[in-house]
């Protein structure tokens, strides 16, 4: 009886693998047939759960790029991975798919991840892997610089794989002190953090900044990022009366929430600031922080961790429209950067050479070579000895009630011009 | 499910009888108060009131656990996803018939109100009269864990069919009462503040009047306390228990529509979070106990609050199954819950 | 293990026979032997069809060696809900004590540097210990507020941890953890990161210890008093069995085997995160026991493989083979259903959610029941669900 059952249950599994292809997802491919080279562009990003709004557009700019642009020689796909489970993003199996990655030849390159907690289970395994990834969202310190960075970099220390298009926390936090002390003007403001690794680093250079500038900090406060009853939070901040608050979290932990909860218990006049986390699109985006702030929009400012003026921004929302039906993401063109990227370096570095791992080898070092610049629809875009992006533009964006969106108003390149 | 007067003390100890309950809430009350105000001055009003309000709602979500546990001894955790899917069904009302803000006509307001109350309560009812039917029935004699299992199975399959039908990220719902501050003297408070309490009041009371003075109730109590001597005496256990059902959905339900008029915005994953506070009220309050379970909800959204207001927020998860943890180790069966040797 | 019958030629039979009583007796032989088996066969296994066509035998071998932690998690938590009745929520908390323990031996956070092979004991020690501290509020507690303590400690150990930032590095987590080290036995030194196979073998090796020192347990004299406590406690401590005592190891002892899985799974990883160890961890654990067959350590593990690698490949393989079907676009009243486009991935946790629930209507004993217990669930939900009158009154005079 037992037997049968567990046979029954045995076969039907098998039966249902059995009809499975591979992992890999169709995906564009490039040009010329007959005597290419098959690569493909490894994709790590949180797709599926309460996180696929911010994978999903991002791995669709990697489409869009390689569907845009060849490389003569080489038919390009994509591998793509997951690393949410259960609709979270888990540490463990962005490891492991980058191990299964890492695993697969033909992969000389990797977009992601986008969560910086992620990035530090992930360092370790392309360090020892020799293989690139380029990330277009982390922001956290810690991955690139100081002591942690080179423990990462456990296996091979002076080896650089992990680069990123996004500029670091403490220049995104600095951009949002420029804000609130010269733009709105105030000397004194009430910081927020949603307790997690990129909100609490935000508000950490936020803070660090604005002290350097004169500021003072009334108060910190940090609402777990599971909060939807903000009304304590707020009602504490009408008693403090700042001139302004600084909130570092993304509109998940709920800060489009505080901030319409500002607005019913009648504050919209303190300027909240925050970082890209709540730059999420205008107000008729569904589930963006303006969506979601209704009211409470008013007087709300925010910060890009890249340069606005970037060439031919409407072109790029053109041809995201007509191939996917919607309007691109947040980090749809750093995905679409990175994988340029990924192609510029493919093709200086790809004549004569067909051995897969000297070709990663070979990616991986003119990638992170400090001497090379990529043109992207970013602008030029070059990495560091870290990794880290030469691009240190922080852009300022302001609510603008006619558009119902965020409006560029400023843009401050922190390694030209820092906060002394 | 009654609540637990002291009746009949020896006469040498001054006893309050029928008031010792009113008295020991209202006491609870000016404690809380002033704790609030130590640590928010001016703004103690406002934060005293915040906590009533998102107490009130834990409070009526608790309810929903607390009858089900205390008819069948299940901890269901599927209730909490019933709350999240009454808001769903609320935001679907009201954006489909074309809302988008306050409503300033009362007349219209209230009818949209009872509309969506009566809508949302009924549905999530029947949901949760199906759920029982489906996954809970079979396994009522089994063992503890078999349909703790199905539950947390069930709480599953209702997150993900919202999250693939209707949305995987935060959405609002059309905040349809007005915003303004009505003021009684010294005290200030929002309509929707004072909307969300009396209406957990008023429904915490009908329930307990429902549960005490009806057949269906007393049905529902005899069959809490001994099913089978409830049988015996004419009760048809599985209307009873669907019942129960019923009226802890259509709870969770409303809970959901006031989420919406409160907040005004809801998402996939609301239910977990809430329902788990609401689980630890409704056994702070001494589980099976509605009267237990009201009270729990009350104490865990000043907990929440005056965590808050002393400026750990960060720990208030921590101090709320802390706060159970401490009551549970003095009282292990909760705050009215029955005395340990009652049940084998 | 009896011997078979004429299919055994008769000069196997006397070996066979004592083989079997060798291995019946001692049946740490028989894990042994298992684990070596299990060292084996599974990746021979991943090299056939249809496997070697959702990734290399190395991808699969990673797989096992995560697979290996959830076993671990697994038999430990078996311990505590199916030999001792006890219903803990919030397993995954020793998990992370067990993460963090090797956290704290073997980082740049700290600045020691010892060796893994002493973290694991050292670290199932002190999952021990704080199963004894978690686990002591909770004695006085019947079932499901037993049940909703261990859901909060789940809760509140996570909570600690990010909030606790001087010393445990707050949300950031510790990084930088080393790696587990052999100094040139086998050949191998420090395990790196791109190599899964010296992580599968010592899995595979720590979940052999972690069942001898188990499977024991089962029927000692400590076992059995498990089992009186979990069936009615009242007449155990009539009995004569110290309650406490007894709660207090089932919780020391079931932590163990989270310390050990915490240690490995924080060497391997080389860093450890608060977020990693919520309710999804300890209610995956729960699922896998009682999905595998709540008591039977065999089955518990066997259970916990199966599930991980369904959760893991399965779901993700079941988007493939639909689209492989071609089945065309259908209209279901209004809406239109095409197979093919709908992305698996999304469905996941719905599938798993209608399995769970599929699994418990229909065998909720598990896949491998103890044979306890599949008497118990069986006659459980055979009952039926009311009396009827005229079957209580058979029998009595009028």
């Amino acid at each position: 009886m037992k037997l049968t059952r567990l046979g029954a249950l045995v076969a039907g599994a098998v039966l249902v693998f059995g009809a499975c292809s591979s992992t890999s997802s169709p995906a564009a491919s490039s040009g010329a047939g007959g005597g290419t080279i098959a690569i493909k562009v490894g994709i790590e990003l949180p797709m599926t759960g309460g996180e696929a709004p911010n994978g999903v557009p991002t791995a669709n700019g990697v489409a869009l790029a390689l569907s845009q642009i060849t490389v003569p020689g080489f038919t390009i796909t994509i591998n793509q991975q997951d690393d949410a489970v259960n609709g979270k993003h888990n540490a463990n199996q962005g490891a492991t798919n980058m191990g299964l990655l890492a695993n697969d030849a033909q992969v000389l390159f990797v977009v992601g991840p986008y969560n910086s907690s992620v990035a530090q289970a992930e360092i370790p395994v392309t360090n020892a892997a020799g293989l690139i990834q380029c990330s277009p969202a982390n922001t956290a310190v810690s991955l690139t610089k100081g002591d942690s960075a080179v423990a990462l970099r456990k296996t091979n220390p002076s080896k650089i794989a992990y680069v990123r298009v996004a500029t670091t926390d403490d220049n995104q936090g600095a951009g949002g002190a420029d804000i609130v002390y010269n733009t709105i003007g105030a000397k004194s403001a009430y910081v927020l953090d949603d307790t997690q690794t990129y909100g609490k680093g935000l508000a950490q250079g936020f803070a660090d900044a604005y002290t350097k500038l004169g500021g003072t900090i009334l108060k910190t406060d940090s609402p777990p990022d599971t909060t939807t009853d903000f009304t304590s939070y707020v009602t504490a901040i009408k008693g403090v009366n700042p001139p302004a608050v600084f909130y570092g979290g993304v509109t998940t932990s709920g800060i489009g929430l505080f901030r319409k909860q500002m607005a019913q218990q009648g504050l919209t006049n303190i300027p909240l600031a925050g970082g890209d986390g709540i730059s999420d699109g205008s107000a008729a985006t569904a589930s963006s922080f303006l969506n979601i702030a209704g009211d409470g929009s008013a007087n709300t400012y925010s910060t890009v961790a890249a340069i606005h003026d970037i060439p031919n921004p409407d072109k790029f929302a053109a041809d995201y429209k007509t191939k996917f039906n919607t309007d691109p993401g947040a980090y749809s063109a750093p995905g679409y950067a990175c994988t340029q990227i990924f192609l510029q370096a493919l093709k200086a570095v790809s004549s004569g050479v067909t051995d897969l791992a000297k070709l990663r080898e070979a990616v991986r070092a003119y990638v992170a070579d400090p001497s090379h610049s990529f043109d992207t629809v970013l602008g030029k875009v070059g990495f560091d000895a870290n990794g880290d992006t030469t691009q240190h533009s922080i852009s300022y964006y302001k609510y603008d009630a006619t558009a119902k969106d965020w409006v560029f108003f400023k843009q401050r390149d922190f390694i030209a011009d820092p906060i002394k | 499910m009654t609540s637990t007067a002291a009746v009949g003390v020896a006469p040498s100890r001054p006893s309050l009888g029928r008031w010792s309950f009113p008295v020991g809430i209202l006491v609870s009350l000016v404690v809380l108060y002033a704790i609030v105000a130590n640590g928010a001055h001016e703004q103690a009003q406002d934060q005293f009131i915040n906590a009533l309000t998102i107490g009130a709602i834990y409070a009526l979500i608790a309810l929903g656990y607390t009858m089900v546990y205390g008819i069948i001894e299940l901890i269901n955790f599927a209730h909490g996803e019933v709350f999240m899917c009454g808001s769903f069904v609320s935001w679907w009302l009201l954006t489909t018939l074309g809302f988008s803000g306050a409503i300033s006509d009362p007349i219209v307001l209230a009818g949209v109100l009872v509309l969506a109350f009566a809508v949302s309560m009924v549905v999530m009812g029947v949901v949760g009269v199906v759920i029982e039917r489906v996954a809970y029935r079979r396994l009522r004699n089994a063992p503890r864990l078999a349909p703790l299992i199905t539950a947390i199975g069930v709480s599953f399959i209702l997150q993900n069919i919202i999250y693939v039908t209707v949305s995987n990220s935060i959405i609002t719902i059309p905040q349809i009462i007005p915003n303004p501050v009505i003021s009684f003297g010294p005290v200030a408070i929002r309509e929707i503040n004072l909307f969300v309490i009396v209406l957990a009041v008023v429904l915490m009371i009908g329930l307990q009047a429902f549960i005490t003075r009806t057949r269906l109730g007393r049905a529902m109590r005899s069959t809490a306390i001994d099913r089978e001597a409830a049988q015996l005496m004419g009760v048809d256990i599985n209307t009873t228990i669907a019942l129960t059902f019923f009226i802890g959905s259509a709870l969770a339900g409303a809970a959901g529509v006031v989420q919406g008029l409160y907040f005004g915005i809801t998402a996939f994953n609301i239910g977990f979070q809430a329902g788990l506070k609401a689980f630890t009220a409704a056994v702070l309050g001494g589980i099976g106990n509605t009267t237990g379970a009201a009270i729990g909800g009350f104490v865990i959204g000043f907990l929440e609050v005056i965590s808050s207001v002393y400026g750990y927020g960060r720990w208030s998860e921590a101090a709320v199954f802390g706060a159970l943890v401490l009551v549970l180790i003095f009282r292990p069966t909760g705050i009215l819950g029955q005395a340990a040797g009652d049940r084998a | 293990m009896s011997a078979a019958r004429s299919a055994v030629p008769r000069w196997a039979a006397g070996p066979l026979a004592r083989a079997g009583t060798l291995l019946g007796h001692h049946q740490s032989v028989s894990i042994v032997l298992g684990g070596l088996v299990a060292a084996v066969i599974l990746p021979a296994i991943a090299l056939l069809p249809p496997f070697n066509g959702f990734g290399t035998q190395k991808d699969w071998v990673g797989g096992f060696a995560n697979a290996g932690v959830f076993v671990l998690l697994a038999i430990g938590l078996n311990v505590v809900v199916g030999l001792a009745g006890l219903l803990d929520l919030g397993y995954a908390a020793f998990f992370a004590i067990g993460a963090y323990t090797y956290a704290y031996g073997a980082s740049g956070f700290t600045g020691l540097d010892i060796p893994f092979w002493i973290m694991l004991p050292v670290g199932a020690g002190v999952a021990a210990l704080f199963g004894l501290l978690l686990g002591a509020p909770t004695l006085r507690l019947r079932g499901d507020y037993l049940a909703i303590v261990t859901l909060g400690f789940g809760e509140i150990v996570p909570v600690v941890i990010l909030n606790s930032d001087p010393y445990t590095n707050g949300t950031n987590g510790i990084t930088g953890l080393s790696q587990p080290d052999l100094y040139g036995l086998f050949g191998v030194n420090g395990f790196g990161f791109t190599n899964p196979w010296p992580y599968f073998f010592t899995v595979v090796v720590i979940i052999m210890v972690a069942f001898m020192l188990l499977y024991r347990l089962e029927d000692s004299r400590l076992g059995r008093a498990w089992v009186a406590i979990r069936e009615d406690e009242l007449a155990a401590a009539s009995m004569g069995i110290n309650t406490v005592t007894t709660k207090l190891l089932a919780f020391a002892i079931g932590a163990t085997t989270s310390g050990l899985a915490g240690a490995f799974y924080a060497a391997k990883l080389g860093v450890v995160t608060p977020d990693q160890f919520g309710f999804t961890v300890s209610f995956t654990a729960l699922a896998m026991v009682v999905l595998g067959g709540m008591g039977n350590i065999w089955g518990v593990a066997a259970g916990a493989f199966v599930i991980y690698e369904i959760q893991s490949q399965g779901l993700k393989q079941l988007g493939g083979f639909v689209q492989a079907l071609h089945v065309p676009a259908f209209a279901l009243g209004p809406v239109s259903v095409d197979l093919g486009s709908i992305n698996f991935l999304n469905y996941q946790y719905l599938l798993y959610g209608l399995a769970l629930v599929g699994m418990m209507l229909l065998r909720p004993e598990g896949l491998f029941p103890s044979r306890r217990r599949r008497r118990e669930l069986r006659e459980a939900v055979d009952e039926p669900a009311e009396l009827k009158i005229e079957e209580l009154l058979e029998g009595t005079e009028s």
